[in-house]
């Protein structure tokens, strides 16, 4: 077939589908709500595009001049665009993930989780334990203003705890910029081959520890305490997950198997962002507690540690069991 | 290959041209979002001062959405950000298809990365190395950054006068032929010659005439018959 008839057989077919886009593009939710009397249906348009790819595999193939090819290409472009859309997000998604996925995912990775643990939770306990020993090194890890303010915070004639100003929802703000951002960094520099997520960890560790360590040994322990477990169920096993995901990601640049290095590390992406969905989330929950829960100085000892204690068993049971059963094709 | 086009064919069995936006439009993009986020910030730092410490915990929240809600966002719903839109720019899976969720939030959280060790400069080396000026972040998620924005038209031709080819010409050399067209009426006139001269067995005329017989014959490509 000539260029010529080629375009006249076919010209209205394709002005109106540049007709449909032109009107889909100006405005689509009211193209959609009035729809154009003598213009395409939207039903039509996934097959009128096919046939619009056809004719444009023909027009390549018989050599029609460049201008009509990069016509037609422009208007499969500009149908490709319109016709292939991000599925929009969906609630009940959302929870399932949360409830079943996440965790199962956690488990998933179990051993990076728990090279995260034992990197995050041995400085811990090593440095509070040396604290106990030897309180004098304290300097060493922090300066002498910190420590002044730790033991102002913390201190147990304070009527809140935990912090020297602000109201609970100032905290819940400062909570979630910055703990997120935290828990989000710990992921993302694992792509520096791990190393970046260890060394966050090691260091949160080693603060964390010298922290309470410290309090302590100077008597401020039962504040500090007090003030940390509630919250600490969803926080630091978050940041303990956040580096899970950061270490399997640097494990996926070094060791990728019997796969590309991009496509292992693609993957590594793919579970990373999952884990960090729910990072964030339990970040969330954990400032929400830490703003107006932990803050709470007049609440009893007591009723602290076991609202602590049911804390730590939900979040441990939600990680050790959820999604189990529920055998689901993902 | 010197082009920075990405062909990607679809289902249907037709190539879908990608082309892959450098680290120069991108940051500029990026500083239009820097300057939206950081006014919007100020703008509303100011009616929430009179809050007092509620209003403060409500900035520090909205920094936060800001910095990291912003991007991922706006991405994943229109696959750009206000600035990306301002530059002609649009975020898409290495297939062409929209970004979905997921891609958008890995592509942003690994922005952190692509920072260090300052000012996006490990971002800029992977986009000077990669071929399709990828960030790190965008190899991960499976994304890459194109110029949206409507094919430029056919420049304005020299002449009016239209005349067939001799003889029927392939696509690469009437792409060629359209090219000089549009093109040799900035170049001085001996140049145009020279460059018409190559072509003396197609225009069967010499110097001035076959720069216009060329001209003539673009025209007629062009469909204006």
């Amino acid at each position: 077939m000539k260029q010529e008839q080629f375009v006249a057989r076919y010209q209205p077919e394709w002005q109106a589908l540049e007709r449909w886009l032109a009107i889909r593009g100006r405005d689509p939710r009211r193209a959609r709500r009035t729809p154009d009397p003598d213009g395409l249906d939207d039903a039509d348009m996934p097959q009128r595009y096919r046939r619009l790819c056809q004719q444009l595999a023909l027009a390549r193939r018989r050599g029609y001049s460049p201008q009509l090819v990069a016509r037609l290409q422009s208007l499969m472009q500009q149908g490709h665009g319109v016709l292939y859309r991000t599925p929009a997000p969906r609630w009940r998604r959302a929870v399932e993930f949360l409830f079943a996925d996440f965790p199962q995912l956690v488990r998933s990775q179990a051993r990076a989780m728990w090279v995260a643990t034992a990197v995050f939770v041995i400085p811990l306990v090593g440095t509070f334990a040396a604290l106990q020993w030897h309180p004098e090194l304290i300097h060493l890890l922090m300066g002498n203003d910190e420590i002044a303010r730790m033991e102002r915070m913390y201190d147990p004639s304070s009527p809140h705890l935990g912090r020297d100003s602000g109201t609970d929802w100032m905290m819940f703000g400062y909570y979630i910029m910055n703990n997120i951002s935290i828990g989000l960094r710990t992921f993302a520099s694992g792509l520096l081959a791990g190393v970046g997520t260890l060394l966050v960890l090691l260091f949160n560790g080693l603060t964390i520890g010298a922290v309470a360590g410290h309090l302590q040994q100077v008597g401020h322990g039962d504040p500090f305490w007090r003030f940390v477990v509630g919250h600490g169920a969803f926080e630091l096993t978050a940041i303990v997950i956040a580096g899970g995901a950061g270490l399997q990601l640097g494990m996926k640049l070094l060791a990728p198997g019997r796969r590309r290095r991009i496509d292992a590390l693609v993957e590594g992406g793919v579970i990373g962002a999952r884990l960090c969905l729910g990072v964030a989330a339990m970040l969330l929950v954990a400032a929400f507690i830490e703003a107006f829960w932990s803050s709470i100085a007049d609440v009893p000892a007591w009723g602290k540690y076991s609202v602590a204690a049911v804390l730590w068993t939900l979040v441990l049971l939600w990680l050790w069991r959820g999604g189990r059963g529920g055998a689901r094709a993902d | 290959m010197l082009d920075t086009y990405r062909e990607v064919i679809t289902p249907e069995g037709v190539p879908l041209h990608l082309p892959a936006a450098g680290p120069l439009p991108r940051a500029l993009a990026w500083a239009i979002d820097f300057a939206i986020r950081f006014g919007a910030l100020s703008v509303m730092s100011v009616p929430l001062a009179f809050l007092g410490d509620f209003g403060q915990g409500l900035y520090l929240g909205l920094l936060f959405l800001m910095f990291w809600a912003y991007t991922i966002v706006q991405e994943a719903l229109w696959g750009q950000t206000i600035g990306k839109r301002a530059m002609g720019l649009r975020v898409v899976a290495q297939d062409g298809a929209p970004v979905g969720w997921m891609a958008a939030i890995t592509r942003n959280l690994l922005r952190t990365v692509d920072m260090l060790p300052f000012g996006y400069a490990l971002g800029l080396l992977s986009c000077l190395f990669d071929a399709h000026g990828r960030r790190l972040g965008d190899m991960v998620a499976r994304t890459v950054v194109i110029h949206i924005g409507a094919p430029a038209d056919g420049g304005t031709l020299a002449i009016d006068s239209v005349l067939p080819p001799p003889q029927p010409l392939q696509p690469a050399e009437q792409a060629a032929l359209i090219a000089f067209a549009e093109r040799a009426p900035r170049l001085p006139g001996p140049r145009q010659q020279e460059l018409a001269g190559l072509l003396t067995p197609l225009s069967g005329g010499h110097g001035q005439v076959g720069v216009l017989r060329l001209y003539a014959m673009a025209n007629w490509l062009l469909g204006r018959r």
